[in-house]
């Protein structure tokens, strides 16, 4: 599942928790946080249904089963994202903004994640969904779905986390990754002594909005009438002057 | 008026829980306020802080009636966007009634935007009520494009039991 961020383009979401957001809930007092994780398909167990090869193109698509969770015949791992995961991690950024034909948006680099999400004092976080070798792409890659995210504050209800992206290839869509992704996200968020998980959507963007509705969200917009407010550019250097 | 804009110390939180008090009036959802100066003590304080505050503060012999001489703050914490990279998050921008009008908010949001081009941040964010003409005017003027209005872009929220919820579906470690 994702949203795009750029004009007339859906804004992505997601959310995990790595190792320094564990050190960072850490340093407040009473707050116990999970050992680093490496998490399998629920219960160990293989999905059912058929998944495409890394060689060849699904004679039909991938089922679902009907609680909506994963029913293909894959594993996948879900883990904290490390600074080697850069390179996919820009990749599938980049393929997005591609499939969106907005790939003239992207500014971000490779470097500037590693710089960014790595350093003493990460900007954000990172999960990776990887697959084993057998299911790689016919690019030869295993990491196949990513969810990025930050922490934020509320003043009225303190610790949250928001979502930035969330991303699954489209070969392995319809197999409960990036709802694994959001969940994870929402796990993590918990440990950490969250009590929001927030994000933006495209009012268009109904597919998106549906889904997250009917995962317990609520349109924060609609219900209390608060407006994401931008400023850039010659704006924000103007407002900067000393 | 005199006045200056500083960074927050821990013993200010006493007052800045009392100004986001006094704003969630104004917005018209104080039931909404869950946590004291004790969590912004805890939050905005620690080794890796969730959040950083500017208050803003007059001269003794221009005090409140209520003799408070912290008269305005602005909350914020940094943030990224994966297409432009940093940014920085203003949360909360409020001054008191009795000291609007003077430059004060302008000051606050100025600071934090100063404060935001050290870190290399690109875009400054932040969110107004729908109703709330005197802010959306206030940051129109500044250059803040509304983006719900000309992008269509919705905030979305989960919390509480649907927050736990999501959360339990995740994959087993």
């Amino acid at each position: 599942m994702r949203l795009r961020e750029e004009e007339r383009v859906g804004k992505r979401v997601c959310f995990v928790q790595t190792p320094p957001s564990w050190r960072r809930a850490l340093s407040a007092p009473s707050l116990q946080l999970p050992p680093a994780f490496r998490v399998t398909e629920p219960c160990g167990s293989k999905l059912r249904g058929r998944v495409p090869s890394s060689r060849s193109k699904p004679s039909r698509p991938i089922s679902s089963s009907p609680s909506g969770y994963p029913s293909a015949d894959m594993d996948f791992s879900i883990r904290a994202a490390n600074v080697e995961d850069c390179k996919d991690i820009a990749r599938m950024i980049r393929e997005l903004a591609e499939y969106e034909k907005v790939a003239e948006h992207v500014r971000v680099t490779q470097r500037d994640l590693e710089q960014d999400g790595f350093s003493k004092n990460p900007f954000f976080h990172g999960i990776v969904a990887e697959v084993p070798e057998q299911h790689r792409t016919k690019e030869g890659h295993t990491k196949i779905g990513y969810a990025l995210y930050f922490y934020s504050y509320s003043s009225w209800t303190g610790r949250a986390i928001y979502m930035e992206d969330l991303y699954v290839m489209p070969e392995f869509r319809g197999t409960g990754i990036g709802k694994a992704l959001m969940s994870k996200v929402a796990q993590l968020g918990l440990a950490a002594g969250c009590n929001q998980l927030n994000f933006t959507v495209l009012d268009w963007n109904k597919s998106s909005l549906d889904f997250y509705l009917s995962q317990g969200c609520f349109d924060v917009t609609d219900k209390m009438g608060y407006h994401c407010m931008r400023c850039e550019g010659e704006a924000l250097e103007h407002l900067a002057q000393p | 008026m005199d006045f200056r804009v500083r960074a927050a110390t821990k013993e200010d939180c006493k007052d800045i829980s009392r100004m986001i008090m006094e704003l969630a009036v104004y917005e018209k959802m104080p039931d909404q306020v869950e946590i004291s100066h004790k969590e912004l003590e805890r939050d905005g304080f620690c080794q890796n802080p969730f959040f950083e505050c500017l208050v803003a503060e007059v001269p003794e012999e221009q005090k409140s009636k209520e003799g408070f001489t912290v008269v305005g703050y602005a909350l914020y914490f940094y943030t990224y966007s994966t297409w432009r990279g940093r940014a920085v998050y203003l949360e909360d921008l409020y001054v008191m009634p009795a000291f609007r009008g003077k430059g004060i908010g302008k000051g606050l949001l100025c600071k934090v935007a100063e404060v935001g081009r050290k870190k290399e941040c690109v875009r400054l964010q932040l969110s107004v009520l729908d109703w709330n003409t005197p802010s959306r005017d206030f940051y129109a003027a500044k250059g803040a494009q509304d983006l719900t209005a000309s992008e269509g872009w919705h905030f979305i929220r989960f919390d509480g039991q649907n927050l736990d919820k999501l959360a339990n579906e995740a994959p087993k470690d």
